[in-house]
């Protein structure tokens, strides 16, 4: 593409596809509406894919089979082995033998829990079980959102004799604890005590014992902890998500038809990477929120605990004499060196304006002792 | 509109009707996925079944970390996969032989199709047929997100170029 497109022309195709983010998508909209060049690319795009709609498929015969419906039949953690073509008859036969079995062998009182679609009470119970083993995400936001869920901040201001060891023992509590540094700064001016000034992270469950561990290391100046609770944060966000994913998957299902106008399909399409830009937003949001919840955040400072040297013993007069001495030459040379560096600087300077003013001075003085009056 | 995750996250808890409407969604497109890729209605048929059966079968081990689009199309790619391999080994067969009923239109473009690279072809029909974003087609081939995009439009660049003579002709 040349230079003078804004976008690429894989960009553009990105574009008609709702697959370019927001902020780049208006930039190919804006392009788009007066770029000639690049309308006959969208349209050649836009052709191909019409053109390719023209293969379609029949409808399928395909509908829940009994093999499906014994497979639903079956508890839930048995393996995906694949079946192969030939045995499927003889499982199905099996299926369906099976399913009459237990259709038979049921009483009356049982079949309002037959209808609970084949998994048994406890076969439910188990999957829950490992779904909140293997899952992190929907098992756990449904639990987070049933207990409170708390974003813990804690300050910790400590001094101690011993800088460097309280230093090293800080990194290792840390390592200890599973935690990790947000932020670290060491300073240490001349004349005045070390300090270390970090931003910790640590498992929320880690923050008291590791808190405990840290204050062992000096004399506690300042301590404080506070907590936030962002539940209804994190379950309004939870909603907005939600709402975001639905408006998405509509948006994709018309997209799917493409039977409006360009301009129809060219809107939606804006609409659509829109609104992924907002569910990845707020992912974002929701990654970060859970992680101050599941983090907690340990301001710590540790300052040195500094004491100034005093000389062993008083100068002597001899040795005040001779740094004065020293001092003296030391001004002396100093000042001679400025001067000279004056001149060099300015010197020139004033040679020119010394010859440009030296005649009309020269002129004025001699008029004035001609003056009678002076 | 309740979303596929949802539907797959109650199918877990045991409900049958989560089931059915997935079935309902997705037993269409699944079969369309086949029949592109198969010579025949009985192979797509079966696959989209054993598709389904899979998902059943897995349902307690789901974790809804991907679209339930991508999980169901990732199945059927392995069962797609294993079908290609068996047929191979069985006896070569083309893709998707062309029958009588075809239409010109339909012709053309499945000529046209039958034309492109394989990893071009695959990702363009991913994109057009399965309507796949980027990323899942990424996810699904394991490929940069980047590459998927430049070898959709060189896909579709060259298609445009292998149809417009057949266009201009008709």
């Amino acid at each position: 593409m040349p230079d003078n497109h804004p976008i690429a022309q894989e960009e553009l195709m990105a574009y008609l596809d709702g697959e370019l983010s927001p902020d780049r998508a208006a930039t190919a909209a804006d392009h788009l509406d007066h770029c000639r060049e690049c309308q006959d690319v969208a349209a050649d795009l836009q052709g191909v894919s019409r053109r390719l709609m023209a293969w379609s498929v029949e409808a399928p015969s395909v509908q829940i089979t009994e093999a499906m419906v014994a497979a639903l039949a079956e508890p839930r953690q048995k393996s995906t082995r694949q079946i192969s073509r030939g045995s499927k008859w003889v499982i199905g036969l099996v299926a369906a033998c099976v399913v009459a079995l237990v259709l038979a062998s049921v009483t009356p009182r049982m079949m309002p829990q037959r209808e609970r679609f084949g998994a048994p009470q406890p076969n439910a119970k188990r999957i829950r079980q490992s779904m909140a083993l293997l899952e992190p995400s929907a098992t756990v936001d449904a639990v987070r959102t049933q207990n409170p869920m708390i974003a813990h901040t804690a300050q910790l201001t400590l001094t101690t004799r011993e800088f460097e060891k309280a230093r090293g023992a800080v990194e290792d509590i840390l390592k200890r604890h599973k935690g990790y540094i947000g932020h670290l700064n060491v300073y240490a001016p001349a004349g005045a005590g070390r300090s270390l000034d970090a931003t910790l992270r640590v498992p929320a469950d880690q923050l008291d014992p590791m808190m405990a561990e840290i204050k062992r290391l000096g004399h506690v100046e300042m301590e404080s902890q506070s907590g936030e609770e962002v539940t209804s944060q994190y379950i309004d966000l939870d909603a907005r998500l939600t709402n975001a994913r639905n408006t998405e998957q509509r948006l994709t299902d018309l997209l799917r038809q493409r039977t409006g106008k360009l301009a129809d399909i060219l809107s939606v399409e804006i609409e659509l990477g829109r609104v992924r830009g907002e569910i990845e937003r707020m992912i974002a949001e929701k990654k970060s929120l859970t992680n101050r919840v599941d983090f907690a955040t340990l301001n710590t400072t540790v300052r040195e605990d500094y004491q100034a040297m005093v000389p062993a013993r008083p100068f002597s007069v001899f040795a005040r004499f001779r740094n004065s001495a020293v001092d003296g030459y030391r001004s002396t040379v100093e000042s001679m060196i400025a001067a000279i560096a004056f001149l060099l600087a300015f010197g020139p300077v004033l040679l020119v304006w010394i010859a440009i003013l030296f005649f009309p001075a020269r002129f004025v003085w001699r008029r004035v002792r001609r003056d009678p009056t002076h | 509109m309740i979303s596929d995750e949802a539907l797959m996250l109650d199918f877990q808890r045991g409900s049958r009707p989560a089931f059915e409407e997935l079935f309902a969604r997705y037993h269409e497109p699944l079969y369309g996925f086949f029949r592109r890729r198969l010579a025949s209605e009985e192979s797509a048929d079966d696959l989209t079944q054993e598709t389904f059966l899979a998902v059943i079968r897995a349902t307690a081990r789901y974790e809804p970390r991907a679209l339930v689009r991508t999980y169901l199309y990732g199945i059927a790619f392995k069962l797609l996969a294993a079908e290609r391999r068996k047929r191979t080994r069985d006896q070569p067969a083309d893709l998707c032989p062309i029958s009588g009923d075809d239409c010109d239109d339909r012709l053309w473009v499945r000529q046209a199709i039958e034309r492109l690279d394989t990893n071009d072809r695959e990702i363009l029909m991913l994109r057009e047929y399965e309507q796949l974003s980027y990323a899942e087609i990424a996810d699904l081939l394991r490929l940069p997100v980047n590459t998927v995009r430049s070898r959709l439009f060189r896909a579709r660049m060259e298609l445009k170029n292998i149809l417009a003579p057949a266009q201009g002709e008709a």
